[in-house]
C-alpha cells in the first residue's frame, strides 16, 4: 500500500515536472509563432491587405426568416474582400437572454465588431456610456451611402441626444390584423372605427368565434396601440416622466369595454403570444394585434385572407384613428473599440456600408417582410404584408411603441394591470397611477 | 499522512477555485448590487437599504413566498411520499425490479422545459389534451390554468419530474438494511405494513431527512415549470420566477439581487427548521 502511494506520488511529481517543461516550451514556441505572424502580417500589408477577422453580432440566426439573406450578404462581402473573415455570431431575439448578452458584452470589453441591436431606450445604456460611434459624420462624408436610406428611417434611428448611432436595415409596424373571410361570412364591416369594432365583437362572440385574439400577460401590442390611440402621438411620446396624461387611462377603460363585450379569448389570462397568434393563424379568431414580423408564421390560408388596419381610436381618445405604431427599431452599431483599431477600421466601415446598402436592404426586407429602410421595391410578399406597407405609408403618423418611452419595469407594470383592470380588480386610473409610481422609483 | 496534506490541498484547490468564481463571487456581487438601484447595465445608484425595505412592503413578493410554500407542501407530501411508497413496493417484489427502477427514474432525465411544454399542450383551453377528453364525454371544458388551478397545475409536473430521483435514493437506502433484520421480523410473524412502518422507515430515517432537505431547497429553485406553463400568471408566481422577472425582464438588478439574498436566507432558515424538527439519533447498523 505504502509502495503504491509512493509510486503514485512519484508519477504525479514527474507528470507535474513534465507539464511545466512542455508548458514553458510551448509558450516560447507560441511567442515565436506570434512574432512570425506579426512579421508576415506586416509583409502582407506592403503587398496586399492584411487579414482581418471581424465578429458581427445579430439576431439573424436560428429561425429568423432573414437568416439566409443575411449570410449571403456576408458571403458577398468576403468574396470581394478576401482578406476579411467574418464570424457570423447570432442569437435569437425571442427572449430577453439576447439583451443580457449584448449588454454584458458591451459592458465587459467584449464588444463585437459590428452589432445589430435595438434603437431607443434599449440602447441608451451603452450609447450614454460612450461605447459606440455616432454615425453622423460617416454618413455626411459618404452621400451615396446616406442617400440610400429614406430620410424617415434615419430620423427613427436618432437617439434622444439627436445623434444617429445605428444604421437601420428594415423597420416594422404593428396593426390590427383582420381575417377578411370571417368578417365577410358574418356580414361585418372592417373595424375602421370604434363602433364598427364593438359591433363586430358582439356579433362574433355571440357566434362563438374569438373576436380579438390577444393574451393578457404578453399584451404588449394591445397596450401600445390603445395608449397611442387614447393619448395621441404627442401624449404617448411624453411617457410618464413628467406626470400623468389623463388620456392614458382611456386606453384601459377601452380594454375593459372590449372585455365586457367578450372580445378576448376565454383563456386570455393563461395563454402567451404564441398561442394567441396560433388562434388567429388557425382561423379560430377574427382579429389580432400583432407586429409585421408575425405574418411569416401564419398559415398560407390566413395570410391570403388577412388585411391590416390601424387600431381604431378608443372612446374619447385623441388619436386620429390613422396613427400607426411602428418604426425602425433596430440597426447596426459601430462599437468604439473597433473604430479606434486602425487594423480593422477600414474593413468594418466597408462592411457596415455593404450591409446597409439598398441592394442588401431589399433582400432582407423581402425575406422578413419588414419595411425597408431604403427606397426599394419589394415584391413577392403576401397581400397582407403589402397592405401593411400601404398602411404605414398612408398613416397620419408613425410612433415608436410606448415601451420605448418608459422604463422596462414600468411597462411590465402596465402589462400586469391589463388583467386586473378588465376583470374589475383595479380601475384604469389606478393602473396608470401604479405605473407612474414605478416610473418615479426608476429615476 | 503529514506529507499527504499538501496534495490534499492541491487537489481541493481547483474545485475551491471553481466554486469561488462561479458561486461565491456572484453571491457577494449580488449582495453588493442589492444596495443599488440599477437602470439597465450601465447606470447604478447607491440606495442603501431601499431594496430591502421594498422586500417587506412588496405584496407580490409575499404572494410569491406563499405560493412557494404551497408548492413545497405538495412536493413534501406527494413527491417524497410517492417516492417512498414506490420504493417500499419495489423493495417487496423480486422480479422486474430493474424494469420498474428504470421506468420510475426516467422522467428525471428529461429536461424540465420539455416536460413543461408537454403540459402546456395538455392544459390548453381550446385544443389541449385534457379538454378534448372532457369534450368527448360531453363535459364542459375547464380552465386548467385559471386562478384556482394554476399553482396546482404547475405542481403536478414539478412533482412528477423528480419522484424518480428520491425513489432511487430511498431504494439505495433500503438495500443497505441487513437482510437478517427482515428475517427476524418474518420469524416473529410481522406483516408487511408493520414491517414497513416499524422497521424499514425508522432504519432509513437519516436518508428521509436528507431527501426532505433536498426537496425543500429544490422547491426554492423551481423556475422552468412555472415560467413555461403559466409565466407566473393567475397566482402561480414563485420566488424563482419573481426574481427573474425583476432582474432580467424589468432590468432592475438591484431589487432582483435583494430578492436573491432573501431567497438564500429563507432557504437556509427552512432547511435548519426542517433539520431541527426531524432531529433524531442516528442509527448505525
Amino acid at each position: 500500500m505504502m509502495l503504491l502511494s509512493l509510486l503514485l506520488l512519484f508519477s504525479m511529481i514527474l507528470a507535474a515536472c513534465g507539464d511545466n517543461k512542455s508548458g514553458s516550451n510551448s509558450s516560447a514556441a507560441d511567442g515565436n509563432a506570434g512574432k512570425n505572424a506579426a512579421n508576415t502580417q506586416q509583409d502582407d500589408k506592403n503587398k496586399d491587405a492584411a487579414p482581418v477577422k471581424l465578429r458581427v453580432f445579430s439576431t439573424f440566426g436560428g429561425t429568423d426568416s432573414a437568416r439566409e439573406a443575411f449570410q449571403q450578404a456576408i458571403d458577398e462581402f468576403t468574396a470581394s474582400h478576401p482578406n476579411v473573415t467574418i464570424e457570423n455570431d447570432t442569437m435569437s431575439a425571442n427572449d430577453d437572454g439576447f439583451r443580457t448578452k449584448v449588454n454584458t458584452d458591451m459592458n465587459s470589453g467584449n464588444e463585437p465588431d459590428l452589432l445589430f441591436y435595438f434603437i431607443g431606450a434599449d440602447a441608451e445604456g451603452f450609447v450614454n456610456a460612450d461605447k459606440v460611434v455616432p454615425l453622423n459624420d460617416l454618413l455626411d462624408a459618404d452621400p451615396e451611402w446616406k442617400n440610400g436610406f429614406i430620410p424617415s428611417a434615419l430620423d427613427f434611428a436618432k437617439q434622444p441626444d439627436g445623434n444617429i448611432y445605428a444604421a437601420p436595415l428594415t423597420g416594422f409596424y404593428e396593426g390590427l390584423f383582420v381575417n377578411k373571410k370571417i368578417f365577410e361570412e358574418n356580414g361585418l364591416e372592417l373595424p375602421t372605427d370604434w363602433d364598427k369594432l364593438t359591433a363586430a365583437v358582439k356579433t362574433l362572440s355571440a357566434k362563438g368565434i374569438i373576436p380579438l385574439s390577444v393574451p393578457f400577460d404578453q399584451s404588449h401590442y394591445l397596450i401600445e396601440y390603445s395608449i397611442l390611440s387614447a393619448a395621441g402621438p404627442e401624449g404617448q411620446s411624453k411617457g410618464l416622466k413628467d406626470g400623468i396624461d389623463p388620456n392614458w387611462e382611456k386606453a384601459y377603460a377601452a380594454m375593459k369595454e372590449l372585455y365586457d363585450l367578450g372580445a378576448f379569448p376565454k383563456d386570455a389570462a393563461t395563454i402567451d403570444l404564441n398561442m394567441s397568434g396560433n388562434y388567429f393563424s388557425e382561423g379560430l379568431a377574427a382579429m389580432t394585434i400583432e407586429g409585421s414580423w408575425a405574418i411569416g408564421g401564419w398559415t398560407d390560408e390566413t395570410k391570403d385572407n388577412a388585411t391590416v388596419i390601424p387600431f381604431p381610436t378608443v372612446p374619447g381618445g385623441l388619436g386620429s384613428g390613422n396613427n400607426v405604431v411602428g418604426g425602425f427599431g433596430s440597426g447596426f452599431y459601430l462599437p468604439k473599440s473597433v473604430y479606434n483599431d486602425a487594423a480593422k477600421k477600414d474593413s468594418v466601415v466597408a462592411l457596415l456600408k455593404h450591409l446597409t446598402s439598398p441592394a442588401i436592404i431589399q433582400k432582407i426586407a423581402t425575406a422578413n417582410g419588414g419595411t425597408p429602410a431604403a427606397d426599394v421595391e419589394i415584391s413577392g410578399l403576401a397581400q397582407v404584408a403589402m397592405d401593411g406597407f400601404a398602411m404605414a405609408a398612408n398613416s397620419d403618423s408613425i410612433s415608436s411603441p410606448v415601451d420605448s418611452k418608459v422604463a422596462p419595469e414600468t411597462f411590465n407594470d402596465l402589462r400586469a394591470s391589463v388583467q386586473q383592470v378588465v376583470t374589475g380588480k383595479k380601475t384604469p386610473t389606478e393602473a396608470i397611477e401604479s405605473a407612474k409610481k414605478v416610473e418615479d422609483a426608476n429615476k | 499522512m503529514k506529507g499527504d496534506r499538501k496534495y490534499i490541498f492541491m487537489f481541493l484547490f481547483p474545485s475551491a477555485l471553481f466554486l469561488t468564481v462561479f458561486l461565491y463571487y456572484p453571491f457577494f456581487k449580488s449582495f453588493y448590487l442589492s444596495f443599488y438601484r440599477t437602470k439597465g447595465f450601465f447606470d447604478k445608484k447607491f440606495v442603501g437599504w431601499d431594496n430591502f425595505e421594498r422586500l417587506f412592503t412588496d405584496k407580490l413578493l409575499g404572494a410569491a413566498t406563499l405560493h412557494t410554500l404551497e408548492l413545497m407542501l405538495y412536493v413534501l407530501l406527494f413527491q417524497v411520499g410517492i417516492a417512498l411508497v414506490l420504493a417500499v413496493l419495489i423493495e417487496g417484489i423480486s422480479r422486474f425490479k430493474d424494469f420498474y427502477r428504470t421506468v420510475f427514474f426516467f422522467p428525471v432525465v428529461i429536461s424540465g422545459t420539455a416536460i413543461s411544454l408537454l403540459f402546456v399542450l395538455f392544459y390548453n383551453y381550446n385544443f389541449g389534451l385534457l379538454n378534448n377528453i372532457l369534450a368527448n364525454f360531453g363535459i364542459e371544458k375547464i380552465f386548467w390554468l385559471d386562478e384556482g388551478n394554476a399553482l396546482k397545475a404547475v405542481a403536478i409536473p414539478t412533482v412528477w419530474h423528480y419522484v424518480g430521483f428520491y425513489f432511487i435514493l430511498f431504494l439505495t437506502a433500503m438495500s443497505k438494511i441487513p437482510a437478517d433484520y427482515y428475517e427476524a421480523a418474518r420469524l416473529e410473524g410481522i406483516g408487511a405494513i408493520k414491517r414497513t412502518t416499524m422497521l424499514t422507515i425508522p432504519l432509513i430515517m437519516s436518508d428521509i431527512k436528507v431527501v426532505i432537505t433536498l426537496a425543500i431547497t429544490g422547491t426554492l429553485k423551481v423556475f422552468e415549470f412555472v415560467w413555461v406553463i403559466t409565466s407566473g400568471q393567475n397566482g402561480s408566481e414563485v420566488l424563482g420566477t419573481y426574481m427573474y422577472k425583476k432582474a432580467m425582464v424589468d432590468q432592475n438588478f438591484g431589487y432582483g439581487s435583494a430578492i436573491a439574498i432573501y431567497m438564500v436566507i429563507f432557504g437556509v432558515l427552512l432547511a435548519l427548521l426542517a433539520n431541527r424538527l426531524l432531529k433524531r439519533d442516528e442509527i448505525t447498523y
